[in-house]
């Protein structure tokens, strides 16, 4: 156990910031790839009840 | 589109409980360290960060280099979603370290950018170089090609990088302030100190692996959702 | 002399060019040659690229004179600085103007139909690129001595330059092969290209400064092992990988 020399600086400022940086980069991470998913997601759907609707027009021109 | 397997969903919890540990660890079982502080706390999360970065590194140029010899686009997949991981990671690391070393002991930037830090930040340019290629290339493949082979060349460049930016600073000695974070071996940790730092490491571990899973299955519904819209609007 | 063989020898003599190991590697190198060739035949005639490669090093020198304000004390320790800036910027407009004109004209695809290794054409690009970064270089040192009075004449600086700009290029022809195939193209080269030139400028900024300062040859070994060491693995990497770079 070491004899202290000096007072222990007062940094707590520091920590708050740093896990503030920490905590705050990974939410917004999270964040993005929820957004994310749920966009493509929409996009799935738009996409395939597009392609169905094709389908049913194409075969719309081959039966008519 | 695949539905969300229930080993991942046990995975998140595991990964939300552990994480809540590692944080209440490094704020109430470890204990205050004498010469710098409260802000010598940011340390147990700042290395877990740069461990992840490493990790998302290494696994994005095993899949590139697996891309490259195979051709399968799954591992392009993989690529991407490590290289997005380790982006967000180098980040935290930069910026938590940047905050822990300069601001708490008001060094310069200068100061403060010791050669593994400039490396992080050096590697974060190589990533958003990256980004900015894949975007430009419209072709999946090239794009899967040319983002292997960047990734190569990035990772062969860091060794190197770390070495130069080694050299400039030792051409320029820096004074180190008392008890200054960079002054390696100057932090005394206890048994607590080391528990809670191979811990927090370890949680990391796992919230990388969480992370990747989920990334890797968003990105292979974009390349679904890719594919089908040339399909539809071709 | 071939010609002077009837017929029946000549393709005798054509046919063991092909199968024996050591034409191979002669054909390598007389693709490597030929392609070099061909960029400085080109450039002899319509010296497009040398023009605006040296007119914008020398502009680059002229804007860094007024921002930095060089008096003659300062000028010695930014010189380093100032001429591997210099010749990183004009380097880049050099290696994304030759793919371009390689790719426009469709020499590339031509290129890559002969029967040729791919890597002949990485080599043979990449060197015409270094020949003329250090021509370049070899007119800029000169100008730059006389313009502000600092003596670059020195055996050292020469090599650094040379073992920088081998560096530079081995890098930047990979790079410039894929960024001329993106849809963003010249934007994208410098992008690429600068966090990876990153462990060729620094030592080479050292190492230039070091010798320009007369310091001991002891503290800038270390620069040239870094130099030297960035050369070798990346034209080894280069050559691995340039195959996938063309492949179609």
């Amino acid at each position: 156990m070491h004899f202290l020399q000096q007072a222990t600086p007062e940094t707590t400022q520091y920590m708050i910031a740093g896990y503030a940086v920490i905590f705050g980069v990974l939410a917004l991470y999270l964040v993005s790839l929820i957004v994310r998913s749920r966009n493509l997601k929409r996009d799935m759907e738009v996409l395939q009840e597009l392609e169905a609707a094709e389908a049913a027009s194409d075969s719309k021109k081959q039966a008519g | 589109m695949d539905t969300k397997p229930r080993l991942l969903t046990i995975l998140d919890i595991i990964t939300g409980v552990l994480f809540a540990i590692a944080v209440g660890m490094v704020f109430f079982y470890a204990p205050l360290e004498a010469t710098m502080g409260e802000v010598q706390r940011v340390f147990y999360f700042h290395v877990s960060s740069a461990w992840v970065g490493s990790l998302g590194f290494a696994v994005a140029l095993v899949a590139g280099i697996l891309y490259l010899v195979k051709g399968d686009r799954k591992w392009d997949v993989v690529e991407v979603a490590a290289v997005e991981i380790s982006l967000v990671f180098f980040f935290i690391t930069i910026a938590s370290g940047y905050i822990w070393s300069a601001l708490a002991w008001h060094m310069t930037v200068w100061q403060a950018m010791e050669p593994r830090l400039a490396t992080a930040a050096i590697v974060e340019l190589v990533y958003a170089a990256y980004m900015l290629l894949r975007q430009g290339i419209e072709d999946p493949d090239r794009r899967a090609r040319f983002g292997a082979i960047y990734v190569i060349l990035g990772f062969v460049t860091v060794p190197l990088t770390f070495l130069s930016i080694r050299l400039l600073r030792s051409i320029h000695p820096v004074l180190f302030g008392p008890g200054s974070p960079n002054a390696q071996g100057d932090m005394a940790m206890t048994s607590e100190m080391y528990t809670t730092f191979f811990f927090s490491l370890f949680v990391f571990s796992v919230l990388f692996v969480d992370l990747l899973w989920h990334r890797i299955r968003l990105g292979r519904l974009a390349s679904q959702v890719e594919q089908l819209r040339l399909k539809v609007t071709h | 002399m071939k010609s002077d063989l009837p017929a029946s020898d000549k393709a005798a003599s054509l046919q063991v060019e092909r199968v024996s190991a050591p034409s191979a590697f002669s054909g390598f190198l007389r693709a490597v040659a030929a392609i070099i060739w061909k960029d400085l035949a080109a450039e002899l005639r319509s010296r497009e690229l040398l023009s605006a490669m040296l007119i914008f090093a020398l502009l680059v020198i002229l804007i860094f004179s007024f921002a930095l304000d060089l008096d003659a004390r300062t000028r010695g320790t930014v010189t380093s600085g100032v001429l591997w800036v210099t010749f990183a910027f004009a380097g880049t407009l050099g290696l994304s103007r030759s793919m371009a004109t390689e790719k426009d004209r469709g020499c590339l695809d031509g290129l890559l139909l002969a029967p040729v290794d791919r890597s002949a054409i990485y080599f043979g690009k990449a060197i015409g690129n270094l020949v003329f970064m250090l021509i370049v270089e070899a007119i800029v040192l000169p100008i730059y001595s006389i313009l502000f009075g600092v003596n670059l004449f020195n055996l050292g600086v020469l090599l650094i330059v040379l073992l920088g700009s081998i560096g530079y290029a081995a890098v930047g022809t990979m790079l410039s092969a894929m960024a001329v195939q993106t849809r963003t193209r010249d934007v994208l080269l410098p992008i690429l290209l600068f966090p990876l030139a990153i462990p060729v400028l620094i030592p080479a900024v050292k190492a230039t400064e070091g010798f320009l300062t007369g310091a001991e040859m002891a503290n800038i070994w270390p620069s040239i092992n870094l130099l030297l060491a960035y050369d070798v693995i990346f034209i080894a990497v280069a050559f691995m990988l340039f195959d996938y770079v063309v492949e179609e």
